[in-house]
C-alpha cells in the first residue's frame, strides 16, 4: 500500500485533517476568552486615563465592574469618547488615541476633565514601541506628567519638550532616547485630540 | 547522556550550529520575555522531535518536510492561543515571535537530523536538551542586555547598576544583540578550543 502513488495524498490529508480539527476545536474553546481580554485590556485603559481612584492590584473582574458602573460608551454628543458620568453630570472623557507608532500601531485613551481643558491621565493598551525606549510610553513617569496639564487652543494642544527643559502648561517632557515614538505620540495626541474638539463643536453648533 | 551533553554543549544550537539567531536577536532584550520564548520553543522542539519519531514509520519519505512542518506549527500554534487567552500582556509583548518559532530552524533541523530516524524517547530527550541549550544561551543574552541597557533584572532595579550606572541604551535595541551575541559565541568557542587541544 506505501508505495501505492495514492499513499502520501492519503496521509498527508489525514495528518492535516487530525492536527487542524484539534486546533479549530481549542480555537473555539478559547475564542471567548481571548475576546473577552481584549475587551478588558481596553476597558482597564479607560478606567486609567480617567480620575477615579481604582484599588490597587484590581483584578480584571473588579475593573469590569468599575467600567460598567461608572463609564458609558462613546456616542456623538461625546465625541465618540467614552464618558465618566457623576451621578448624571459628566465627570470627564476618556478620548480614544489611534495612530502609527515607531513600529506598530499604538491605541490608547486620554482622560479629558468636563471643562474640555485639564487632562485627567493618559494610558495605552496596544504598542508595539521599543522595550526599554518607546515602551517607556506605557510607564507611571511618562503618563503620570500630563496629569492637571491644560490643553492649549489651536491644532497643537499638547507640546512635547526635550527632558529637563521648561515646561508651559500644556506641555510634557518626550523620552529621551525615544525620539520616534516621542514624535509620533505628540502627533497622535494632538491630531486626535484637535479632531475630538472639533466634533463635539460642530455637534454643539447643530444643535443650537 | 550523549544526546543530552550534544544538545547543552558539544552540538549546541546557537554557537555551535549557529541556528536560530533570528529570534535570539529579537525577543532578548527582557529576561521575562526571552524565559517565555525560550519555555515556547523547548516545548516545541521536544514534543515536535517526539511526534515525528513516532510517526516516522508512516511518514512517507517525500512529503516528510510538510509533515514535519505540520506537526511544528501545531505545537506552536498550542502555545500561541494559550498566551493569548490566559497570558495576554505576555503575548503582546511576544507578538508575531511565537507564531515565528515554526520557522525556526533549530526544530525543524533537529526532526530531519535526529527524530526522524530515532526513537521517540530519544528524539523526545535530543529535542528537549537543543531547546535547552537554546534556552541557557539565550538566558545569558537576555541577562546581559537588560542588565546593561536598563539596569533591571526580571524587572527588578539592581543595585549599581539601576543608579550609578549609564545605562547603555544601545543594549535594548537590536544592534545591542549583535554585540552580546556575538561575543557569547566567541567565549564559547574559545573554551571549546582549548577542551579539543586537550582532548587531541
Amino acid at each position: 500500500m506505501r508505495d501505492k502513488a495514492w499513499y502520501p495524498v492519503l496521509y498527508m490529508f489525514i495528518a492535516t485533517a487530525f492536527f487542524s480539527s484539534i486546533l479549530i476545536g481549542l480555537a473555539r474553546f478559547s475564542r471567548d476568552r481571548v475576546e473577552a481580554n481584549q475587551r478588558l485590556s481596553v476597558e482597564k485603559a479607560v478606567l486609567e486615563a480617567l480620575p477615579i481612584e481604582l484599588p490597587r492590584e484590581a483584578s480584571s473582574l473588579e475593573l469590569h465592574r468599575i467600567f460598567l458602573e461608572r463609564v458609558t460608551g462613546p456616542s456623538a454628543a461625546s465625541g465618540n469618547a467614552y464618558v465618566l458620568l457623576e451621578g448624571d453630570e459628566v465627570a470627564a472623557y476618556a478620548v480614544p488615541l489611534e495612530g502609527k507608532g515607531y513600529w506598530d500601531t499604538i491605541r490608547g485613551f486620554i482622560g479629558i476633565a468636563s471643562d474640555k481643558n485639564a487632562v485627567t491621565g493618559i494610558s495605552f493598551y496596544e504598542q508595539n514601541e521599543t522595550p526599554g525606549l518607546g515602551a517607556e510610553i506605557v510607564q507611571p513617569p511618562f503618563r503620570n506628567q500630563f496629569v492637571g496639564k491644560r490643553i492649549a487652543e489651536g491644532d497643537r494642544p499638547l507640546g512635547f519638550r526635550p527632558a529637563g527643559s521648561a515646561l508651559e502648561e500644556s506641555e510634557v517632557h518626550a523620552i529621551t532616547g525615544a525620539t520616534q515614538t516621542s514624535t509620533r505620540v505628540e502627533k497622535i495626541i494632538n491630531e486626535d485630540l484637535a479632531g475630538w474638539r472639533s466634533g463635539l463643536r460642530s455637534n454643539g453648533d447643530s444643535g443650537s | 547522556m550523549s544526546v543530552v551533553k550534544e544538545g547543552l554543549w558539544d552540538n549546541n544550537p546557537i554557537f555551535r550550529q549557529v541556528l536560530g539567531i533570528c529570534s535570539a536577536l529579537a525577543v532578548t532584550n527582557l529576561v521575562l520575555n526571552t524565559a517565555v520564548m525560550c519555555f515556547a520553543l523547548t516545548w516545541t522542539t521536544a514534543l515536535s522531535c517526539l511526534t515525528v519519531s513516532l510517526l516516522r514509520e508512516w511518514t512517507p519519505h517525500r512529503i516528510r518536510m510538510m509533515v514535519q512542518t505540520l506537526i511544528i506549527a501545531f505545537y506552536v500554534i498550542l502555545v500561541d492561543l494559550a498566551l493569548k487567552a490566559y497570558w495576554p500582556e505576555m503575548s503582546r509583548n511576544l507578538g508575531p515571535y511565537v507564531g515565528l518559532i515554526i520557522t525556526n530552524c533549530i526544530i525543524m533541523g533537529r526532526c530531519e537530523a535526529f527524530a526522524r530516524s530515532n526513537p521517540p524517547g530519544k528524539s523526545f530527550l535530543d529535542g528537549l536538551f537543543s531547546g535547552l541549550g537554546y534556552s541557557f544561551v539565550l538566558l545569558m543574552v537576555a541577562v546581559v542586555r537588560e542588565l546593561l541597557g536598563m539596569g533591571t533584572i526580571l524587572g527588578v532595579p539592581m543595585p549599581y547598576f539601576s543608579t550609578l550606572w549609564d545605562k547603555w541604551i544601545i543594549m535594548v535595541m537590536p544592534p545591542g544583540a549583535f554585540f552580546t551575541l556575538a561575543c557569547l559565541i566567541w567565549i564559547f568557542r574559545s573554551i571549546r578550543s582549548g577542551e579539543e587541544e586537550k582532548s587531541v
